[in-house]
């Protein structure tokens, strides 16, 4: 038996693959606020409550993690929230 | 019940005013206008890069998303297209029409914004409020609300 190198071992960039990845939401000056509470319910199922607040952080804080998980999934969640014209990117936690 | 929209039995019933329908009607036109990334701001906006600081993943997002995402815009716009066409007569949305509807509102605000400069929260301040771009960009905004909540009855 054997293994592979690390991914970082072989290109010297620190990667931990199984390291999960954040969605994060960035405020906007033209989207509002009740659109963004609406999507941030339809796509990731929040009570009203827990959406209002995320929306709340981005609006004051400049930013919110709004998903974290595997790397693929967060690429989808980050292609919907485009799509509806939310200003999302993707960070390694 | 909020503004021009109604929870109806198999969709959302809107009910408009002609002088609105034919606002709503440059809306397709605006959305076509947009040219390409690079040199039109509203391109910029719309078609974003998750990855800012890694242009190889930035990349590889877009080689696999931009199709799909150009193919929905599409399907939205049409969906629009079509409905606004029936407004001044009264229309029912299906649940995804509506969703289209607000979808293509949404992105119709970014395009004008971007054009307009907006960058900063307090813009409203600083644009001419009669000009016709920012009177269809609150106009927009005012139907977006008012659709997003009556879809959030529903949820």
């Amino acid at each position: 038996m054997t293994t592979t190198p690390r991914f970082d071992e072989i290109t010297g960039v620190e990667v931990d693959l199984d390291r999960p990845w954040n969605v994060v939401v960035w405020n906007d000056p033209v989207n509002l606020m009740a659109y963004v509470v609406y999507v941030f319910r339809k796509l990731f199922g929040f009570p009203k409550e827990k959406a209002t607040r995320l929306m709340l952080q981005v609006h004051n804080e400049g930013r919110a993690i709004v998903a974290t998980g595997p790397r693929e999934k967060m690429e989808m969640d980050c292609f919907r929230l485009h799509r509806h014209g939310l200003w999302a990117t993707m960070e390694q936690s | 019940m909020s503004g021009p929209f109604r929870q109806v039995g198999g969709g959302i019933e809107l009910t408009i005013a002609p002088g609105e329908s034919a606002a709503l009607r440059t809306v397709p036109r605006l959305l076509d206008s947009v040219g390409e990334s690079g040199e039109d701001p509203a391109a910029d906006r719309l078609d974003q890069d998750p990855y800012p600081d890694d242009p190889v993943a930035a990349e590889e997002f877009r080689r696999f998303m931009a199709e799909e995402m150009t193919q929905s815009r599409a399907a939205d716009r049409s969906a629009f297209a079509v409905t606004v066409e029936q407004a001044p007569q009264g229309v029912i949305l299906s649940e995804g029409e509506a969703e289209a509807w607000l979808r293509v509102l949404g992105e119709a605000r970014l395009v004008l914004a971007a054009r307009l400069g907006i960058v900063e929260e307090g813009w409203e301040d600083d644009v001419p409020e009669d000009a016709p771009p920012v009177v269809l960009l609150h106009y927009l905004g005012w139907l977006q609300q008012a659709l997003a909540e009556t879809l959030e009855e529903s949820i």
